[in-house]
């Protein structure tokens, strides 16, 4: 019996090693939050390729600049309505400029945007960014 | 796979996550952590049990609470999971995440299945259980826990991708 106790302690110590191992393995890059994107803030001017989207964890858009295709991932899609960025209310082709922090690996075309300018309005769908 | 993930995202279930609100999938998604919570919470409880962690506690009745939140737990999380891939599910397309974690789910699934048609775990309210047979039940346990962390750690990093 005693045997037996110290075998089952044996498996739970292990299993606490093996998850905290895990825990602290997990990269520290992010689609959710900042670490996976640039502390540099870019600015992009390019034309609306499929138009604001508030599904899924964040708002996001595409827009075309310079011939490439940027995904621009918005703030959740609460915030990015609160903000008045609705969906439907930027025409495709509408020429827009999005100011954020664009993701940590040149090959992806991807910014994480904290602010949109359309047609004269600014949507600060992170305001405390900047 | 594409086929699929297109399918899916036409349908009326696709629809129903992009128009209707903005809170639509993080009330789902919500629901989709405490399936995945319940479902992994109830397998480590079972499967250190069956490798042998805690022997004085009655292996029969902790399997049969512990499986039954396992399975309610796997049904929420699948039912919503469902769902959030519904949402934008041709994104998905590209991300390798998916391919790990649908086998993994699939292996576990299969593992859960044979436990549970094994001699060993039909004999467990009955009668004491061999030597060999707790074998079994402990290889069944490890390779359960394997295949629900693969499944939860290739999940969370398709968002991460």
């Amino acid at each position: 019996m005693q045997e037996a106790a110290r075998r089952g302690r044996g498996v739970f110590d292990g299993f606490a090693l093996v998850m905290a191992m895990f825990c602290l393995s997990l990269p520290a890059s992010a689609h959710h939050g900042w670490g996976g994107y640039l502390d540099a803030t870019t600015e992009i001017s390019g034309t609306v390729e499929s138009p604001v989207s508030l599904a899924g964890p964040h708002a996001t858009m595409k827009i075309r600049a310079d011939g490439q295709v940027w995904d621009v991932v918005l703030a959740p899609p609460a915030r990015t309505e609160k903000a008045g960025l609705n969906e439907g209310i930027i025409p495709i082709g509408a020429q827009v400029t999005v100011h954020g922090n664009r993701h940590r690996d040149p090959k992806k075309f991807e910014i994480k945007t904290t602010r949109l300018t359309w047609n004269g309005r600014v949507f600060n769908v992170y305001p405390d960014r900047g | 796979m594409h086929d699929f993930l297109g399918w899916i995202q036409t349908s009326g279930l696709g629809h129903f996550m992009r128009e209707s609100g903005p809170w639509t999938y993080a009330i789902v998604n919500l629901f989709h952590i405490l399936g995945v919570g319940s479902l992994f919470g109830a397998v480590v409880i079972l499967d250190l049990r069956l490798l042998g962690a805690w022997p004085r506690t009655p292996l029969a009745p902790l399997a049969d609470a512990a499986a039954s939140v396992a399975a309610c737990g796997f049904g929420l999380a699948a039912t919503s999971g469902v769902a959030l891939l519904a949402t934008k599910a041709t994104e998905y397309a590209g991300n390798p995440f998916i391919y790990i974690k649908f086998p993994a789910i699939a292996v576990g699934l299969i593992n859960a299945w044979m436990l549970h048609l094994s001699p060993a775990w039909q004999a467990r309210r009955r009668r004491e259980l061999s030597r060999q047979e707790h074998r079994h039940l402990a290889w069944a346990g490890g390779t359960s826990l394997a295949c629900w962390l693969t499944a939860i750690t290739a999940g969370r990093m398709i968002a991460y991708w």
